[in-house]
């Protein structure tokens, strides 16, 4: 098969099919703590898409070209979180300079960008799984972009929800942890649409 | 050898890391009014959140900027160790027009 379109089927299959908020569970934090608007959400999802896509392009080389002939394959976790956390920083200083207002609404989970699971184990599974570069970056491509999309989705489900008439026992956090149990099934039914892709 | 080898790369990529983030610290630097450090300076930093801005650094910014007057709103702060010294600091650092910042207790 042509290698662009395995690329692009690739990256369908990590945000579609192996989304990793709603079928790993991975990134929960900021899923639940910042959908509460759709402006402040889409800055979220922008911003992990940026630390995800620059974390896999800079670990992957860094796995395989510094630590493996190093013979310190085991300090992966450890290189692969200083990198993240520079990265979040420089999102951070980025964000705080061209957007003050976006800085505001997001605030302490800004920062919490580095503890999100999502990019530590993007990084992780591309190494541990043996992939080669370009599906490392397919991977990482993939599951960002499907965390900013479901976040997305989640927040403009969560800002009708605020207006419309929920049990008082579940209204808020309850009602919103339902809504994205459905949408976890929903999105089962996608599994199996297509798998194995090899690049 | 192998600990060595780690400890001297790890060291390696967070000066690499460092440098670079300070360079972007420079570069994005973004310019701030230094009578808001120093007023937050002056306040207790609980950072207990109790006048209802984030932290001590929003009290500061909303009382520099002038949207908060009252200076009571920081429940913890003491008049003599925190109040007095900002509203002194205040008085001597007018804004550019000339105007003083208003407080009050």
């Amino acid at each position: 098969m042509n290698i662009l379109i395995s690329f692009l089927l690739a990256i369908l299959s990590s945000m579609l099919i192996d989304n990793v908020v709603l079928s790993r569970f991975y990134g929960i934090c900021p899923f639940l703590g910042v959908s509460r608007k759709v402006k402040s959400s889409l800055g979220m999802g922008v911003a992990v898409v940026f630390v995800i896509v620059l974390a896999t392009v800079i670990c992957w080389p860094l796995y395989n070209f510094v630590l493996v002939p190093a013979g310190i394959p085991f300090m992966d976790t450890v290189a692969y979180i200083l990198v993240i956390a520079s990265l979040v920083q420089l999102v951070g200083l980025f964000i705080k300079k061209y957007s003050p207002s976006l800085y505001k609404s997001l605030g302490i989970y800004l920062p919490l960008i580095t503890t999100n699971c999502a990019v530590l184990g993007v990084a992780q599974g591309n190494t541990d799984q043996g992939l080669n570069f370009l599906s490392s970056l397919a991977n990482g491509i993939g599951t960002s972009v499907g965390f900013l999309l479901i976040i997305v989705v989640f927040s403009c489900i969560r800002v009708r929800l605020e207006s419309s008439n929920v049990p008082k026992a579940f209204k808020g956090l309850p009602i919103a942890l339902i809504v994205a149990a459905i949408m976890a099934i929903a999105f089962m039914g996608l599994q199996g649409l297509f798998s194995g892709i090899q690049l | 050898m192998e600990i060595l080898w780690a400890v001297l790369i790890l060291l390696g990529i967070g000066l690499l890391l460092g440098l670079g983030l300070a360079i972007a610290a420079k570069v994005l630097h973004v310019k701030e009014d230094e009578r808001i450090d120093e007023v937050a300076k002056r306040l207790p930093n609980y950072n207990c959140g109790s006048c209802g801005y984030a932290g001590c650094k929003g009290l500061a910014e909303a009382i520099v900027t002038g949207k908060e007057e009252n200076l009571r709103k920081c429940k913890p702060g003491k008049e003599d160790a925190n109040f007095k010294p900002i509203i002194e600091y205040l008085d001597q650092h007018p804004n550019e027009d000339g105007t003083k910042v208003k407080v009050h207790l």
